[in-house]
């Protein structure tokens, strides 16, 4: 059975990164002199890099068919510890590591709890959240903390190498050693295994258990990182600061999703949602579109790109 | 008489699951129907609740033909069927089930009168004698209880035929008497009773008369009085010989031996059974035996409560998916899509899916080797495959059934538990796939073949362990071993 790669055929598998391409040309023909320059371009990079990079966690959760509804506030909580510890002294590669390592186990806790007691993980990690935020408000007694934040925990937010900010290089990083672990290694097929088929997952020996605790782990590990990065690049935390990239990680996996042709989560997929999300917040305010309209039209780019791949894999009715 | 079908067949894919079949019942009437799986009980159940269209013949109801297109035209006229996996909503009350797919009493118009539906069901259950508690919910009634409440629903309605389909299956003895009680309070409403069960003694302690089904034929319609047990089970069958062994077999050590296993859910209550290298043992049962749930159990997949199990001659303390693998045995599970195979996943992926370890160095996949290792099995069991990658599903069920296997082999395992492993497959694969099995267990493999069709474990195996209600009975030597003898056991108390 060849596949006919017809126009549609080719719209329904790239038809993402088609609307993505011309959201580019559209906004560099308007906006010759201020979009579609290198300086820009570069700062695009930088913009979605925090992005990118929580929801390639998000990605891993959802290629096992969970959700992790916590990854907003495991961020704060990320940026908040990292941010404290920094200004307590601590040297500042640990105040990099740390939270890094405190949310491994928080995201083995939200798996935990969703495989030992089989409880939805949208209740469970929006239970997570809801505790993981009084945690943090109590923790900074609800104030953002900035003050005496020493210079040097603030370098690999604002600083770049070759003229390359520090956080697109990473975030570049990650998204390649993701995309090889889900690809190429044995952890990846498993995940995408379990979420294809669970049950027979399990009955082929896979230890589906570990397997979906160590995603929800991963996930809130990328989630703290994200925080401490975020927090880097501001020179402070706010005990909310990464509540909002929660439903944007989302947003960049279910996008991604689309992209390719086999309509499962995928690393370069979730790379080019958060990019398309990315390069629209950039091109609207440059074009100085109020932000209500951005939230209105990137709303209206992620439902139809869903819906398009749905009428393309014939499941619509 | 109330109901009759004249000719009646039904066909799916070229095959007759129903031909020609002349049925009748008369009001009042408790008729049991009884037959082999897939003697085409279930088919005539559904062409009579409208769930299935007749190919041909016709349904006569109260003397007169009547097409029977949908569930509601079936319960409008008055025929209700009570399935095994009992159509309750577990967390509504007595009485929101009973006025299920009903509508609901109300008062001045808009608002639900509880109380008059609540009076409605009670009258009914004074009637029928049925005690139950409406106010709680579904979940907290015992499984009798539901099953009455789900009587109690059928005769809300103007109902006539009640079609019973393997009431007691999930009760005990004293649980099926409350049963037994109110289907003779129908009887002697007039309500006619269609009563499907494996279990021959209720057979001959409630019904009135009897047909058989064999092979999608009646073999005849008897009166209960008139016949025994043996009599029936004979009808039942075409009494297949087994070939008479012409090589007798050597058989290696024991590979695999269960003893006492139950399940935590208690559909499996005590099974024991032994192979040995070189033997492929067929386990029989019937429909609700536990066949499936025992080599779950065995395998690791489904909670045990109690049993051991000796793997290669090491006991396994706590069997699981992972482990068994690694200690050789593989289990080819019935549910293909469900349990066996990754749809959205390739050929070559699930072909590695329980192996993929192996493969893998520092956690890396080596692709090539994976690929080489699949071409190879592609070829060694001629799978139809446009390649490698291709995604399973789109494989034929006979193909998708050979990657099962594939996976299975790679793991080269001592112990294969096969459970259904030809059905939905294709006569050209079942005879690949029953030669398959003796290859390996020549190469000195232990084979548990599970299969609801008497006729193949006649064909393919070398020794017979028959299951019935959870509980391993007789085992036989597959050797001049007859169809009806292995029935007989089945339906021995």
């Amino acid at each position: 059975m060849k596949q006919k790669a017809g126009v549609s055929e080719l719209l329904r598998a790239y038809g993402t990164i088609f609307a993505g391409i011309l959201i580019v040309i559209v906004f560099s023909v308007m906006r010759p002199d201020a979009f579609f320059t290198m300086g820009n371009l570069v700062n695009i990079t930088r913009q979605i890099s925090l992005l990118v990079i929580i929801a390639l966690g998000a990605t891993l959760v959802m290629s096992v068919e969970e959700f992790d509804l916590s990854v907003g506030a495991l961020a704060s909580l990320g940026g908040v510890i990292g941010a404290k510890m920094a200004v307590a002294g601590a040297p500042i590669f640990l105040c990099f590591i740390a939270p890094v390592v405190i949310c491994f186990a928080i995201g083995f806790v939200n798996g935990w709890i969703v495989t030992k007691f089989r409880v939805l993980s949208f209740i469970t990690t929006l239970a997570m959240s809801t505790i993981l935020g009084g945690f943090t408000f109590w923790f900074t007694g609800g104030a953002t903390v900035f003050q005496d934040i020493p210079k040097s925990f603030t370098y690999v937010g604002t600083k770049t190498v070759l003229g390359a900010p520090i956080l697109s290089i990473i975030m570049l990083l990650l998204t390649v050693v993701f995309w090889f672990v889900m690809r190429h290694t044995a952890f990846g097929r498993k995940l995408y295994a379990i979420g294809g088929n669970e049950a027979a997952s399990q009955v082929s020996g896979i230890n589906v258990k570990k397997y979906k605790n160590l995603a929800f782990a991963l996930c809130a590990s990328l989630a703290a990182l994200t925080g401490v990065l975020m927090a880097s690049r501001l020179g402070s935390a706010h005990p909310t600061g990464g509540d909002g990239l929660f439903l944007q990680s989302y947003a960049a996996a279910f996008l991604g999703r689309t992209v390719f042709r086999e309509g499962v989560p995928n690393i370069w997929g979730t790379f080019v949602g958060a990019a398309i999300l990315g390069v629209l917040a950039n091109g609207l305010t440059i074009l100085q579109v109020p932000t209500f309209m951005q939230d209105l039209l990137t709303g209206c780019i992620i439902i139809l790109a869903v819906v398009v791949q749905k009428i393309g894999r014939g499941d619509a009715k | 008489m109330l109901l009759q079908t004249k000719k009646l067949c039904k066909q799916f894919g070229g095959m007759y699951a129903l031909k020609d079949i002349d049925f009748e019942i008369a009001e009042g009437e408790i008729h049991g129907l009884v037959g082999e799986n897939g003697a085409g009980k279930s088919t005539l159940i559904k062409i009579l609740t409208g769930v299935y269209s007749l190919d041909s013949g016709e349904v006569w109801w109260n003397g007169s033909p009547v097409r029977i297109e949908n569930p509601r035209q079936s319960r409008d006229i008055g025929i209700n069927v009570i399935h095994q996996d009992r159509n309750l909503i577990p967390a509504f009350s007595g009485v929101e089930n009973v006025y299920l797919g009903m509508d609901y009493e109300k008062k001045a118009g808009f608002a639900v009168d509880w109380a008059k539906m609540k009076a409605r069901v009670e009258a009914v259950m004074r009637e029928l004698k049925v005690e139950i508690d409406l106010s709680l919910p579904a979940s907290a009634l015992s499984p009798p209880q539901r099953t009455l409440l789900e009587i109690v629903r059928a005769m809300m309605t103007e109902c006539r035929l009640l079609i019973l389909d393997e009431p007691t299956a999930s009760l005990t003895d004293k649980e099926a008497e409350m049963l037994f009680e109110t289907i003779g309070k129908l009887k002697a409403r007039g309500t006619a009773i269609l009563y499907v069960t494996h279990r021959m003694d209720e057979i001959f302690r409630l019904t009135d008369r009897i047909t058989v089904f064999k092979n999608g034929q009646s073999a005849g319609t008897v009166r209960t009085a008139d016949v025994d047990k043996d009599a029936i089970i004979s009808m039942m069958t075409d009494n297949w010989v087994s070939e008479t062994l012409t090589v007798s077999r050597k058989y290696g050590e024991v590979l695999l031996d269960a003893e006492h296993i139950a399940s935590r859910d208690g559909i499996v209550k005590d099974a024991s059974l032994t192979v040995r290298a070189g033997e492929i043992l067929g386990v029989f049962g019937l429909g609700g035996s536990g066949r499936t749930e025992l080599l779950e159990c065995i395998y690791g997949y489904r909670p045990a409560e109690k049993g051991s199990v000796t793997l290669c001659g090491r006991q396994i303390a706590h069997p699981s998916p992972g482990g068994s693998i690694k200690n050789g045995m593989v289990l080819i599970c019935e549910d293909r899509r469900g349990k066996a195979l990754v749809g959205s996943l390739s050929v070559k992926q699930n072909t590695v899916l329980s192996t993929i370890d192996s493969y893998a160095r520092f956690g890396v996949v080596n692709e090539r080797k994976e690929l080489s290792d699949t071409r190879e099995k592609i070829e060694a069991l001629s799978i139809k495959t446009e390649g490698p990658n291709q995604t399973v599903l789109q494989l034929s069920g006979g193909n998708q059934q050979k990657v099962v296997f594939a996976k299975a082999l790679m793991s080269r395992p001592k112990v294969l538990l096969c459970d259904e492993p030809t059905q939905a497959v294709d006569v050209k694969t079942r005879a690949e796939i029953h030669k398959l099995l003796r290859r390996l267990a020549d190469a000195g493999s232990a084979v548990v073949f599970v299969s609801s069709d008497l006729k193949e474990v006649l064909e393919a195996t070398d020794n017979v362990q028959v299951m019935a209600g959870g509980r391993t009975k007789e085992r036989f030597v597959n050797d001049g071993l007859t169809a009806e003898q292995v029935l007989a056991c089945c339906y021995a108390n």
